[in-house]
């Protein structure tokens, strides 16, 4: 029988898993990004169960860390998501194939 | 098997469902609303886990802060239905799926040995810091760390902060000459 914070970690080797998923298989910007998210949470889910595992408070300081990243991530990736709509009208990124504007 | 351990299992199966759900949905919105969900559940798993102040957190910075500014470009987008499309899977996505699952696999055998245990003991001998105030305050323990040890990286996140603030304001800003309107 699994102690809880290493069935933690598992659950976030599969949260892990279906934010890869929705990273990969989905051509939608809106739902890359929130695929990125659920990726974050799933490693601050690990650090808070490494912080456990191991009896010492790092994981937890830096689970704070990953999220004002996370924060920092989706404000400048929206922001870049409004200009890129803006400009070509699509949020599929099969249609940004230039690398110039 | 105590009731914690029932409650932390029902929460970490519910998210992984939902997690699934959610990204198959065709509207951005409800995928958004799960999101929410999905929050809410791993909180309760943080309070579990004894991470009382990582679960205040988890509910008020991410369902509460990012997931309004996701709905709120989502609205602002108003994407029309006929551009929301499904992407084709090609081969080679599923074969990059596959070797994610099976080094996940791989790592998932290796926890049950306490692995994890020993990893940080032989990585970082001497970096973790024992909870210096006893286990219910949660609050005082994270702090005594985030303001010590870790007092240039809190510092250095604010700067980052700030640089997203200002980059996301002249990203929003910028007028393109060459853009035609839609």
């Amino acid at each position: 029988m699994l102690s809880l914070p290493e069935m933690g970690i598992y659950f976030s080797l599969v949260l892990f898993l279906g934010g890869m998923f929705a990273v990969m298989f989905r051509k939608n910007i809106i739902f890359m990004m929130l695929g990125i998210e659920i990726m974050l949470n799933a490693a601050n889910l690990a650090f808070v169960c490494a912080s456990k595992i191991t009896n010492t408070m790092d994981g937890q300081v830096i689970m704070f860390f990953v999220m004002a990243v996370a924060a920092c991530e989706a404000a400048i990736g929206l922001a870049m998501l409004i200009t890129l709509y803006r400009a070509k009208s699509s949020v599929e990124v099969d249609d940004l194939r230039l690398l110039r504007g | 098997m105590d009731l914690s351990t029932i409650s932390f299992l029902i929460l970490g199966v519910l998210a992984c469902v939902l997690t699934g759900v959610m990204i198959t949905r065709r509207w951005p919105v409800s995928a958004a609303m799960l999101l929410i969900a999905i929050f809410a559940l791993l909180a309760g798993m943080y309070g579990l886990l004894d991470a009382h102040f990582a679960a205040a957190a988890q509910i008020i910075v991410y369902a509460g802060a990012i997931m309004v500014v996701f709905v709120f470009v989502i609205m602002l987008l108003n994407i029309p239905p006929e551009e929301l499309r499904y992407g084709r899977v090609t081969l080679m996505e599923w074969v990059l799926t596959a070797m994610g699952v099976l080094a996940a696999l791989w790592f998932g055998t290796r926890i049950g040995q306490g692995y994890l245990g020993s990893i940080a003991e032989h990585l970082v001998p001497g970096l973790g810091r024992k909870p210096f105030f006893p286990e219910h305050e949660n609050v005082k323990n994270v702090a005594a760390l985030m303001f010590t040890d870790y007092l240039w990286s809190f510092e250095l996140i604010s700067f980052l902060i700030l640089a997203a603030v200002v980059g996301s304001i002249v990203i929003a800003k910028k007028r393109s000459h060459n853009v035609k309107p839609a």
